[in-house]
């Protein structure tokens, strides 16, 4: 760069970003320097050519709110079931262990409960297994 | 969108209602999209990066001044969204179906089917160039050329310095040339 002006100077005159005081210098730096004004003219030309790319997205409709309202909302649910899931267990076995009912009753209701959740637990369990070989787990929808 | 509109919608958003959210990310993600798009190089990654990056700012709003304007702190969100699906490797900068999601913007009243094609296939080239010049490169210029930000809107998303943003894109700008000449692209 000369002497007067310096590179940071060359692309705040470039993108209009220097006060007038120093455009007036860098312009007047311009008209004596051969050298600088070249590389001004090619940093110029690429600049018209990267603005030109300037692009605006075909579906540009197509509002991303939906996916994110999903994912804001959803872990709020979770929580909120949860929550009354874990007071309607609570309850449950209270109740279970407290209430005066038959043996066979409760061995019965039980093993309902016991089997429900030996299910459930190898499911999730198969699911986990079958995502920790898959292939395609990092590729998003 | 209006700062106070703006302000009052983050204000009842950390109250915690999501409805307020949807003018926010409609008025953002416009611009949100380009700049991912500049980054990542392809729809399917920049959308990923876009809604990860609303995502992450619901959860960071709490935490957010109200003294601050929202979008170069979202814009910032979304920066480091995309460099760190960069830098997972979940995501490459790829422009393989760039071309087919996107209108570039008409260059002037071009009729000429010779110049269409010559634009195009300069345009082809510079986004060549820009896949080479590497992520910290691309990103300012994508922020400057691309989305016309002002350097200090620039320096407030990198998180640099005012005076820092016109050294780094005098580096960003030579790499580019350094590449374009790689590939023997003609410029004066």
């Amino acid at each position: 760069m000369t002497r007067d002006v310096s590179h940071d100077q060359l692309m705040r005159f470039m993108d209009g970003e220097l006060p007038p005081a120093e455009r007036q210098q860098v312009s007047d730096a311009l008209k004596g320097s051969a050298e600088l004004k070249r590389q001004l003219v090619l940093f110029e030309a690429m600049k018209r050519d990267l603005q030109e790319l300037s692009f605006t997205p075909v579906h540009a409709g197509d509002s991303v709110w939906n996916q994110v309202t999903v994912r804001i909302t959803r872990p709020v649910g979770w929580v909120i079931f949860l929550a009354g899931a874990l007071v309607w267990i609570v309850y449950g076995a209270w109740v279970y262990f407290t209430s005066s009912i038959d043996m066979w009753e409760k061995l019965a209701t039980g093993a309902v409960v016991t089997g429900l959740v030996t299910l459930l637990a190898t499911v999730i369990w198969e699911r986990y297994k079958v995502w920790l070989t898959d292939p395609y787990k990092g590729v998003h929808r | 969108m209006q700062t106070e509109v703006e302000r009052e919608l983050i204000k009842q958003c950390k109250a915690g209602g999501p409805q307020f959210y949807e003018p926010i990310v409609r008025a953002y993600e416009g611009a949100g999209l380009r700049l991912a798009l500049g980054m990542m190089g392809n729809a399917e990654d920049a959308r990923d990066a876009l809604q990860n990056a609303f995502v992450k700012a619901w959860h960071s709003l709490p935490r957010f001044d109200l003294k601050r304007p929202f979008g170069p702190w979202f814009f910032q969100i979304l920066r480091n969204q995309c460099r760190d699906m960069l830098r997972s490797r979940q995501a490459r900068f790829s422009r393989e179906t760039l071309d087919e999601r996107l209108d570039s913007r008409p260059a002037g009243d071009e009729s000429d089917p010779e110049a269409i094609h010559r634009r195009a296939v300069a345009r082809d080239v510079l986004w060549q160039a820009l896949e080479r010049v590497g992520t910290e490169h691309r990103e300012v210029l994508v922020l400057k050329e691309l989305q016309g930000f002002r350097y200090s809107e620039i320096a407030e998303i990198l998180d640099i310095p005012d005076g820092t943003v016109a050294s780094r894109l005098y580096h960003a700008r030579l790499a580019l040339k350094a590449v374009l000449e790689e590939m023997n692209a003609e410029y004066p």
